[in-house]
């Protein structure tokens, strides 16, 4: 080695410049927006300006999804238009985002006035005081809002059990619906000759099916995904996620048969449907290989466009099939201000914009679930955009998720149990009704502990 | 001799499949980035039948990769120089100097005990530090987050690097009157460079490639990095698997040319005494 | 000198270890922070089974990647020391896929598992086998994910001990050869003696790592189907940030990390020993 020495020191000067001139390039480079970043504010975009009556800017941050598209590209140029004042806008992906709006308002550095969020995060942002009570602010809401999708946003919730710590509060409104995200049945005409209005109907026209064809497709990821797709299947049945005393309501009579329900669809599902979340089985149905399938409302919009549809025009939509009864899950999209926001006066004045009448009117006017009565079911766009009428009636027929910060931890423990026992009526192809229960029984023993553990139920 | 003939067959022949191996999937996921939706979906070819670019102007319209680039080349650069800057003035008195209370080793394993914190405790307390200085979703608030665990990685490398080199050069230099900061300047330095070359290319990798730091640190496209734009595409309702490959693509574009520029450098690098 | 890299040092280093340790005695309600707790939250989660087999998830799959990826990167390495054309651009293809994001790893390798969009089930398909939706079913599933780690990491190894083999003395080994020792004899009592503290380091670095890993677990499977693939930091990760149980996640970090100090002591001790 020590032979190279002479070499080093001649080949050396180069490889020192080069490491001086990157030194340099980048301490350059680095410097400008070093002082830039001490200039400007740390948060993402609101500035000083008006924080007070209700004019100047204000931050909306949110998750992306291809059903807040409309509200990004469109509404908030046209907020501008109308009112002059600016509403900024940024996305993340959920995870970051659910991530970044928790953290932005417990330790309340006030980046944004108006979070969007997923509805099952409300209890926890209004039990913890990360986004200020919209009755507290004066919000005036707009009558003409379906009832049960404008109730997700109330702390303590309307109905259903309660925290023992709020057992005696009196509601308020803590955040505003801004999408009515709730399950419907897409079903592919070409297979129905009418509507399919129960479980059975759905399960005559898959046993007729043969692949590549399937009868029925689902999401079967652990955790949310699959719970999803179980939910109107155990609502219809009659079952609860939680009782009104919290004690699971799946474990039960309703809660096997709808599961068993769900494995008698394996022979017409695709084999890796266990791993399947929003997009496989989306693509799946609108590639026309799927006969029905039950979904959010955010996937509609896809229906009818060349590009991602083999299915255009025969794509028709219905209440989740019931069995005592319909029962869809009820998601919605919905808009907390921020307990830091820096301009709450200007939130307020954009979410009562947005949620008016008239605003709402033009959003399903896109094809958007709106979320007030007159434009789902306006008789115009009901042409246009078969699936709004379809969204109301969904909306009116919903059950709500339990209202509580430890809903994910619950759908985490159910999810997970119920993956498991797909994945096992996959493999076993038999002892449908053992695999149900014991593994129902399971998640509602876990769920149960949890529940006692947390200490803030019983 | 075709005994050895076969042999090399062989040799090449294998090494040919692993190459294949490690190629793969980059190839696939160029060639879904080209596709258009309805193809991906509509069955695996090996090349896209009609070919589009659609999804690279969606991923930098639409979703801002040409911030998250920029801030990823920047942040990168500055932390990588600091943290080099650094780690070496710290190595140097460790590789050469015996200090007291055996600090030298316990110098090295505070170093190593940095590297060996699973990043997900990290998360936290740095929200919070950073939050304290009004430095959430800024560029200077991640630079000065990976200078520092940049630096402790620098230390660990640099030290093996430096105490590889004889004491005389640079006794020489003292003795013809440079100072000691001056001699490790002009004489240690050029000598250590390609320590230093193999130490900052891992130092770049690892800082472009962080994921979960720059995810919970910052919230907006003013600061965040590539490896989180790239996950704002893996969405929670849908996947939109053509812009998703592209940005994979790009994601992975900027790092394969600095490697192959400076790939020579890696097995130099560790060559001349790191791994020990 | 040291100073400022000290102070850096400290800071991603004291500061999080305190916190994580503080947080791990607090009882957490919602995110608020409710006070000194004791040992409850170790009890809870040592109850809890998701928790264990976490764990035990964990072990798995760094036992299965480390001891594959080190017999791979040992193997690799001896084909592609001896003398071979185009050893530069081989070199430069066998590590591109460690230069690459974890997450666009993760990405890339959906790409390719997804039994909608992916290349794997019309490969079985080909061959006239019925799809195995890799993904879906809990031993493939854990299966597929070990291929990614070792497919993206056994460059790593690779490339250390390619620097170590280009670093070892040639007499001892031609002055076996001539004795007349066989290629198997000449590798198992030479090369690989001299390979030890290599092969050492570049194990417990992998180790470290495979540890923590997240970001392309996450990406492939989320920690699914059922928790399969859940390892420890997917687990922490979820448990802090989505069912906000900060103290529970924070006792889970600490379990961890002992866990790796103590491998690494294990591991540094042999260091020491076999090269001494």
């Amino acid at each position: 080695m020590s032979d190279h020495s002479s070499e080093r020191t001649t080949r050396s000067y180069t490889r020192k410049e080069v490491i001086r001139g990157a030194a340099g390039t980048g301490a350059a480079l680095g410097l400008a927006p070093i002082l830039a970043a001490c200039g400007s504010s740390s948060s993402g975009g609101s500035s000083a300006g008006g924080s007070s009556g209700g004019s100047g800017p204000i931050t909306i941050g949110s998750f992306s999804d291809p059903a807040m598209v409309p509200f990004r590209d469109v509404f908030l140029k046209k907020y501008t238009q109308e009112t002059g004042n600016v509403a900024h806008y940024n996305e993340t992906n959920y995870d970051a985002w659910y991530q970044n709006s928790k953290n932005d308002g417990l330790q309340k550095t006030g980046a944004y006035d108006i979070y969007v969020m997923d509805d099952n995060w409300v209890p926890e942002f209004a039990a913890s005081g990360i986004v200020q009570s919209m009755d507290k602010l004066g919000l005036k809401v707009n009558p003409d809002i379906l009832q049960k999708g404008l109730e997700q946003g109330y702390w303590p919730p309307k109905s259903g059990p309660r925290l023992k710590a709020f057992a005696s509060d009196t509601p308020q409104l803590y955040s505003l619906v801004i999408i009515d995200d709730v399950e419907m049945l897409y079903y592919n005409s070409d297979y129905f000759k009418s509507a399919p209005k129960t479980w059975d109907d759905i399960y005559a026209v898959a046993k007729t099916t043969k692949q590549p064809l399937y009868g029925w497709t689902a999401r079967g990821v652990a955790g949310n995904p699959i719970v999803q797709t179980y939910l109107p299947l155990l609502n219809s049945y009659g079952g609860n996620f939680v009782n009104d005393d919290w004690s699971p309501g799946f474990a039960g009579p309703e809660g096997v048969g709808a599961l068993e329900r769900l494995f008698s669809f394996i022979p017409y599902m695709p084999s890796g449907v266990a791993a399947f979340d929003t997009d496989q089985e989306t693509a799946l149905f609108l590639q026309g290989h799927a006969t029905a399938m039950t979904e959010y409302t955010g996937t509609a919009h896809g229906v009818d466009d060349p590009t991602v549809s083999k299915v255009v025009g025969k794509v028709d939509f219905a209440a989740t099939p019931s069995q005592e009864k319909s029962g869809p899950a009820i998601g919605t999209f919905i808009c907390g201000i921020a307990s830091g926001a820096p301009n709450p006066a200007g939130a307020v004045a954009f979410l009562e914009w947005f949620t008016s009448s008239k605003v709402q009117q033009e959003f399903a006017g896109g094809g958007s679930a709106a979320v007030t009565g007159s434009a789902l079911r306006d008789a115009a766009l009901s042409k246009k955009y078969r699936w709004l009428p379809a969204i109301a009636d969904a909306v009116d027929n919903s059950v709500p998720k339990p209202k509580t910060p430890d809903e994910p931890k619950m759908e985490d423990l159910l999810g997970t149990a119920l993956n498991q026992a797909l994945v096992q009526a996959i493999s076993q192809k038999s002892g449908y009704q053992q695999i149900a229960q014991s593994h129902l029984t399971t998640a509602a023993n876990q769920i149960t502990a949890y529940l006692k553990q947390q200490g803030t139920y019983f | 001799m075709s005994r050895r003939l076969w042999a090399r067959i062989a040799l090449y022949l294998t090494l040919g499949v692993i190459l294949l191996i490690a190629m793969f999937p980059f190839w696939w996921m160029i060639n879904t980035s080209l596709k258009q939706q309805a193809d991906i979906f509509g069955g695996a070819t090996l090349y896209p039948h009609n070919p589009t670019t659609a999804n690279y102007s969606r991923l930098f319209n639409t979703y801002h990769f040409a911030d998250y680039l920029q801030n990823s080349i920047l942040i990168v650069t500055v932390s990588v120089a600091v943290s080099l800057v650094l780690g070496t003035l710290a190595a140097y008195p460790l590789a050469r100097f015996h200090l007291r209370f055996g600090l030298n080793q316990s110098a090295l394993v505070v170093a190593l005990l940095v590297r060996m914190l699973p990043p997900i405790l990290l998360v936290i307390p740095f929200y919070i530090m950073l939050g304290k200085w009004g430095l959430l979703n800024t560029r200077m608030g991640l630079i000065l987050i990976y200078s520092c665990l940049n630096t402790s990685f620098v230390i660990w490398m640099m030290q093996s690097f430096l105490a590889e080199i004889p004491r005389d050069i640079e006794e020489a230099a003292m003795v013809d009157g440079d100072s000691r900061l001056t001699a490790l300047r002009r004489v240690v330095l050029p000598l250590a460079a390609p320590g230093l070359a193999a130490t900052a290319i891992f130092s770049v990798i690892a800082t472009y490639n962080d994921f979960l730091l720059a995810l919970s640190l910052t919230s907006t496209p003013t600061a965040q990095t590539v490896p989180v734009g790239v996950s704002t595409l893996i969405g929670k309702i849908q996947i939109e698997y053509g812009p998703m490959a592209a940005a994979g693509v790009v994601g992975a574009v900027p790092i394969v040319i600095f490697a192959l520029l400076v790939q020579r450098h890696f097995v130099r690098g560790l060559t001349l005494g790191a791994v020990k | 000198m040291l100073l400022p890299a000290g102070i850096a040092l400290a800071l991603v280093s004291i500061y999080p270890l305190y916190y994580g340790v503080r947080a791990s005695f607090t009882h957490y309600l919602y995110g608020r922070d409710l006070g000194f707790d004791g040992l409850t939250n170790y009890r809870i989660i040592w109850n809890d089974t998701f928790f264990r087999s976490a764990m035990l998830t964990t072990l798995k799959y760094v036992v299965c990647t480390v001891s594959i990826e080190t017999v791979l990167g040992l193997g690799l390495a001896l084909l592609v020391s001896r003398e071979i054309k185009f050893a530069g651009p081989i070199r430069v293809g066998l590590i591109l896929p460690m230069t690459i994001a974890p997450v666009v790893v993760g990405v890339m390798w959906r790409l390719l598992y997804d039994s909608g969009v992916g290349v794997v089930n019309p490969i079985y398909e080909f061959f006239g086998l019925g799809p195995p939706d890799l993904l879906a079913h809990n031993n493939t599933a854990f299966a597929a994910v070990v291929l990614v780690d070792i497919w993206e990491w056994t460059p790593l190894i690779f490339l250390i001990i390619l620097a170590g083999l280009q670093s070892l003395p040639e007499e001892p080994l031609e002055a076996a050869r001539v004795d007349g020792a066989g290629r198997l004899r000449l590798f198992f009592d030479h090369t690989l003696p001299q390979l030890r503290s290599v092969l050492l380091v570049a194990v417990v670095l992998r180790t470290i790592d495979a540890v923590g890993t997240f970001d392309q677990i996450y990406v492939l499977t989320k920690g699914g189907p059922g928790d399969a693939t859940r390892v420890i930091s997917i687990y922490a990760y979820n448990t802090a940030f989505l069912f906000t149980q900060f103290g529970q996640a924070a006792a889970m970090l600490v379990c961890l990390l002992v866990m790796l100090m103590l491998l690494m002591i294990v591991a540094v001790r042999l260091l020491r020993r076999v090269s001494a």
